[in-house]
């Protein structure tokens, strides 16, 4: 009788993977070389067949009624919570330093300088409470790009989906829409702010509430100044970048005593509600009961391009500002 | 962005993992609380994953590395003994067309199966039940291809062992 020529130690690899459809072709030409000279093997290899079957009927064993989609629920119950919490972010760098961009599901829900720094520890979005802060480009990437056209000049509007739920409070939130319809190239008094949100006394507040604007640049805080022109504060003490957003918008500062200012004698004016410019000489304006809540233009062309007509009384039109 | 949204990816696979991550516990809460922790964090990194990635051996990853890490923790507390005395004695062996013959293979295959090694059991699993292959098993485990093959092979070794003697329903082989 022939000996197989492979001893039975030595197949028994192969022929449980032969056996249980795991083995190439070589394999399976040793095993089925071997089983045909070697009947305890061949018993072996019909033992571990029987056994592949059964694995595969243990397989299809069903689960007890409905604990896959009740799991399922309890999943997607707890994914929600997560996906509420969660803002995906990115640290780029820029003219400004570096910027942190963030964004929730509904909208972009923070920027924030961070000057040199440029991780999470220095970001005011890693100590926020209830915020699962997650590190991603992609999405985030868009925003940037946009951002730094504006930064360049070659932007005027961030028509960006925004989400201020990481704004402090309802009154804060109040105070940066009503900072969100200050046009590109104006600047408006924080009296003024105080008057469009109703609270024509808190002045204060409003300053504080755009102290802890979530969304500088987007929501522009620096087109509010003090109502003497003075730019007074930015983002803690970076007055030179609020220098710096206007000038890229064409708003003039000029050196005041201990400040800088925008020279509010030399803007063209409008008056709250009105779709027209004045010169600040126009006689119109005389009589306004609140000069605080005055909207200040860069130039003709800033004020034209949010929709606004040259004053019928002082034709800024035919005697424009003489630089 | 060529990725899916994450809801695709959990409609597409969250009933196989849990039912993956059921059979390597044995335990139906064990189960639950893995598959959630695996798909959130799934959540939170899918993001990061390439485009062409096979999201599916990659959460059979997270999930076989999660349950790595609850036994570990179990065994450090001395308690995995108990527990999976306790799930092996829950194991009930009511089949659904109560075939006699399948239901007492089915239930010592549940015994065998639940008191293999941890990686032999994880990596029989993988590739007997969910079909990944050997290169997937692998990056499961964290091992080589050639010791996920040994790891299968010494677990289907350890199921001859334990079902010798037990006759076996006629059953049409796996092509």
């Amino acid at each position: 009788m022939n000996r197989p020529r492979t001893s039975c130690a030595e197949i028994e690899h192969d022929l449980i993977a032969a056996a249980t459809g795991d083995a190439d072709a070589a394999a399976q030409r040793r095993v089925s070389e071997h089983v045909q000279q070697c009947g305890p093997c061949g018993g072996e290899f019909q033992r571990y067949r029987a056994i592949d079957g059964a694995v595969g009927l243990w397989r299809q064993a069903p689960d007890p009624a409905a604990a896959v989609p009740d799991a399922r629920k309890r999943l997607e119950a707890r994914l929600g919570e997560v996906k509420r919490r969660t803002v995906t972010y990115r640290i780029f760098p820029s003219p400004l330093g570096n910027i942190l961009i963030a964004l929730s599901e509904h909208g972009v829900s923070m920027v924030e300088y961070l000057g040199r720094a440029r991780d999470l520890a220095h970001s005011r979005l890693g100590r926020l409470p209830g915020v699962e802060p997650l590190e991603d480009g992609a999405e985030v990437e868009a925003f940037y790009r946009e951002l730094m056209e504006y930064l360049e000049g070659r932007r005027t509007h961030l028509a960006w989906p925004v989400d201020l739920r990481l704004a402090r409070s309802d009154f804060h939130r109040a105070v940066l829409r009503a900072t969100a319809g200050i046009p590109h190239g104006a600047v408006m008094s924080y009296a003024g702010v105080a008057c469009e949100v109703g609270r024509p006394s808190a002045t204060r507040a409003v300053a504080q509430a755009l102290r802890w604007n979530p969304l500088p640049i987007v929501i522009p805080c620096h087109r509010v100044v003090g109502s003497t022109g003075a730019l007074t504060g930015y983002a803690g003490d970076r007055i030179g970048l609020k220098q710096r957003l206007l000038a890229v918008e064409g708003v003039d500062t000029v050196k005041a005593q201990r400040d800088l200012k925008v020279p509010r004698e030399s803007m063209y004016v409008r008056f709250p509600g009105d779709d027209s410019y004045c010169l600040p000489s126009c006689p119109s304006l005389g009589t306004a009961q609140h000069p605080h809540r005055f909207m200040f233009f860069g130039s003709r062309r800033l004020a034209e391009a949010a929709g606004l007509q040259p004053c019928s009384t002082c034709r800024p039109d035919l005697h424009p500002i003489a630089r | 962005m060529g990725q899916q949204p994450f809801e695709v990816v959990l409609e597409a696979h969250h009933a196989e993992i849990y039912r993956y991550l059921r059979r390597v516990t044995s335990h139906p809460s064990v189960a639950e609380d893995l598959s959630q922790d695996t798909f959130l964090r799934a959540y939170r990194a899918y993001r990061r994953l390439a485009p062409d990635a096979n999201v599916r051996a990659w959460l059979f990853t997270i999930a076989t590395n999660l349950s790595r890490n609850h036994f570990r923790a179990e065994r450090r507390r001395n308690r995995a003994h108990a527990e999976a005395r306790a799930a092996r004695a829950q194991v009930d062996g009511a089949g659904p067309d109560g075939e006699i013959l399948f239901n007492e293979a089915r239930a010592r295959l549940d015994r065998v199966v639940a008191g293999l090694p941890l990686k032999q059991r994880l990596a029989f699993l993988l590739r007997k039940v969910h079909d990944l292959d050997y290169e997937a098993v692998a990056r499961s485990l964290g091992c080589s291809p050639e010791s996920a093959r040994a790891h299968v092979f010494q677990a289907l070794r350890k199921i001859r062992r334990d079902l010798d003697g037990l006759a076996l329903p006629h059953m049409e082989p796996q092509p």
